[in-house]
């Protein structure tokens, strides 16, 4: 195998087994220690090629070909910034369109075609779509949804399988002292010679072993995991697509205050403040000082027991109504003369 | 308030023939469910018919008023007012066949205390009970749902003593010149208690019956009301509407008038033969 080699010390793996390539977006490799020495300000020039370099965009070369490694640290950049999903374009056709230029613009620069041209290309893209670039960084794309979804279940599986060995094997080691604490108990009570008693225990130990897959008394099998929600929404976002609509809501009536209107069915009851200056609140139990602060007056009393009293006075039910316009003819006459027709009682 | 109540707009109907139809129909309703396998002849001798019912009722009702009055604490009279109320309306649409009263009537009480918040414990309630205390708390809790089922859970009940102590308070304020109006309360609240045992509770509104009351006793203790009732109670009032007041209160007094005294001795009797027919599993509940 060829040795690895810091271009400008020389320093090869063999002699420095720590060696560490590092490489800039120019493309070109050093080690770690020259790295250290040279970019001390934070910022210089390649040794190779005299491009000026921060010190910030060293990494460490993953690849042995210099081109790949620059390659792939150039189309990371351009992708940040060519970032429209398929959502963004009309037509398949025209999403792979745009695709094949993003293809381009980073084979143009990594070969150093038409450099000039393509960063002023970029430099416009840049500039038109600023927005839509912010957006989409955002976003998950279809595919990394869909593979976020994969990774979940697989998680989800593997605690599921761990939890269920886990149980079986507790059963297992259950099952194994019972048996052991079954023989021990038949040794000491059995009339049976021992050897007999433990070969028929060994015996049905084997029965058991066989019927294994479906041993009674088995715990039984964890629930399958919640997939959706109690509404019925599905868990994953991956199988979600986008927002459910939300209702339409139906803008009824405007409401209109209507006021409450009470029929008091009697005469009319005096309010809180005649009450209290015509002196009614003095035929009730005034309130004490520990009620009053609770609220209560002595006025709520009295003004319920009025309105108790004179309401539903003049109720009559429908019959009565019919009966009485009947009789209205003539006890009017009887009423005009003064109100001696209370002969009541 | 009484004319916006559940009381006025389902529990008040407009007469005594109204409730006897209801009556009737519950009897009626109750016979011919269990009384398939009778001839005519037997069916009527088996059943208790609306009269012999009514005769039950109401010395239950009696039996609701003196379990009342012995109850230990001593209980408000308004709860009384309320489980009579509540026993009524129960035994409108129900026939005193299906479900005994003597179970009816503590279940009753207890409600009332309940919903008219004198507080007493079921173990309290039942210590007021001669016998099989245990027994009677555990029917009592079992029936209470039933009861507001069948009460339609309109539960707030709007009596005629409140109404009352409202004209007394009018009257001591607006006619200062009665004096002795203590001395008529006595006689209101019998009054308002005889009115218990009859239907009025059911046809009249509350401030009609306490009205009633105040006059009957007062002209007995030959006070004269009238001029307080005519010129000062309802004196910016439409005269129909007057027409109808004094039209009410004359119907409570001929109710009151009316209805005959119970002869209990004659309803020992009934009950006996209600309870040999009513035999275990003869006496079907629902």
């Amino acid at each position: 195998m060829e040795d690895v080699c810091c271009p400008r010390c020389k320093t090869t793996r063999y002699r420095n087994p720590a060696l560490k390539l590092m490489v800039n977006v120019c493309g070109h490799a050093l080690c770690e220690n020259c790295m250290d020495l040279l970019f001390v300000r934070g910022s210089g020039a390649c040794p190779e090629c005299g491009i000026a370099l921060r010190r910030s965009n060293f990494r460490t070369q993953m690849f042995e070909d210099s081109g790949v490694e620059k390659e792939v640290d150039i189309r990371k950049r351009i992708l940040r910034e060519y970032n429209k999903k398929e959502e963004d374009f009309g037509s398949l056709r025209k999403y792979n369109d745009y695709l094949e230029k993003v293809e381009t613009i980073i084979f143009n620069l990594t070969n150093g075609i038409d450099v000039e041209h393509t960063k002023k290309l970029v430099e416009q893209n840049k500039k038109d779509n600023q927005e839509l670039i912010k957006k989409n960084r955002m976003k998950l794309s279809h595919d990394e949804e869909l593979i976020e979804a994969l990774l979940e279940e697989e998680k989800q599986n593997q605690s599921q399988n761990r939890l269920q060995a886990q149980r079986e094997e507790e059963w297992e080691r259950r099952q194994k002292r019972k048996q052991k604490e079954a023989l021990i108990d038949d040794l000491m009570f059995l009339d049976m010679p021992a050897d007999r008693i433990v070969q028929s225990h060994r015996q049905e130990v084997t029965s058991m072993g066989g019927r294994k897959d479906h041993p009674d008394g088995m715990p039984p099998a964890p629930p399958p995991p919640i997939t959706r929600f109690s509404t019925g929404i599905t868990l994953h976002h991956g199988q979600q697509h986008g927002f459910i609509p939300v209702p339409k809501q139906e803008v009824g009536e405007m409401y209109q205050y209507q006021p409450l209107v009470l029929t008091q069915l009697g005469p009319d009851v005096p309010n809180d403040e005649c009450l209290i200056t015509n002196n009614y609140v003095a035929r009730v139990r005034p309130a004490t000082t520990q009620e009053e602060a609770g609220g209560y007056r002595a006025v709520f009393a009295c003004h319920r027991s009025l309105q108790d009293a004179f309401c539903g006075l003049f109720f009559a039910s429908a019959d009565l109504l019919q009966v009485t316009s009947m009789a209205t003819g003539q006890s009017t006459a009887q009423t005009s003369s003064g109100h001696s027709s209370m002969d009541i009682g | 308030m009484f004319p916006s109540s559940t009381q006025l707009k389902f529990w008040t109907y407009s007469g005594t023939a109204e409730l006897n139809r209801l009556r009737i129909e519950a009897n009626q309703q109750f016979v011919q469910k269990y009384g398939r396998e009778y001839n005519e002849v037997s069916r009527n001798e088996f059943f208790l018919n609306t009269a012999e019912e009514t005769k039950i009722r109401r010395h239950y009702e009696y039996v609701l008023k003196e379990f009342c009055n012995g109850f230990q604490p001593t209980m408000p009279r308004y709860v009384l007012g309320t489980a009579m109320m509540y026993l009524k309306r129960f035994y409108l649409h129900n026939s005193v066949m299906n479900f005994h009263p003597e179970d009816i009537v503590y279940t009753c009480v207890y409600l009332a205390c309940k919903v008219e918040e004198f507080n007493v414990s079921i173990l309290q309630f039942v210590a007021n009970v001669k016998s099989k205390r245990e027994e009677m708390a555990e029917m009592i809790l079992s029936q209470e749902l039933l009861l507001m089922h069948e009460l339609h859970y309109h539960l707030t009940v709007h009596g005629p003593l409140r109404p009352l102590e409202g004209l007394f308070i009018d009257i001591k304020t607006r006619c200062p010149d009665v004096l002795e109006t203590e001395q008529l309360r006595r006689g209101a609240e019998d009054f308002i208690d005889r009115s218990f045992h009859t239907d009025a509770c059911l046809i009249f509104a509350p401030s009609q019956i306490a009205l009633a009351a105040l006059l009957s006793c007062s002209s007995k203790f030959g006070l004269n009301l009238d001029s307080y009732v005519a010129n000062k109670l309802v004196v910016s009032s439409d005269k129909e509407d007057m027409m109808k007041m004094v039209e009410n209160i004359k119907r409570i007094n001929l109710i009151l008038k009316t209805t005959e005294t119970l002869d209990r001795g004659q309803v020992k009797e009934l009950l006996a033969e209600a309870g040999a027919m009513s035999q275990p599993g003869e006496q079907p509940q629902e």
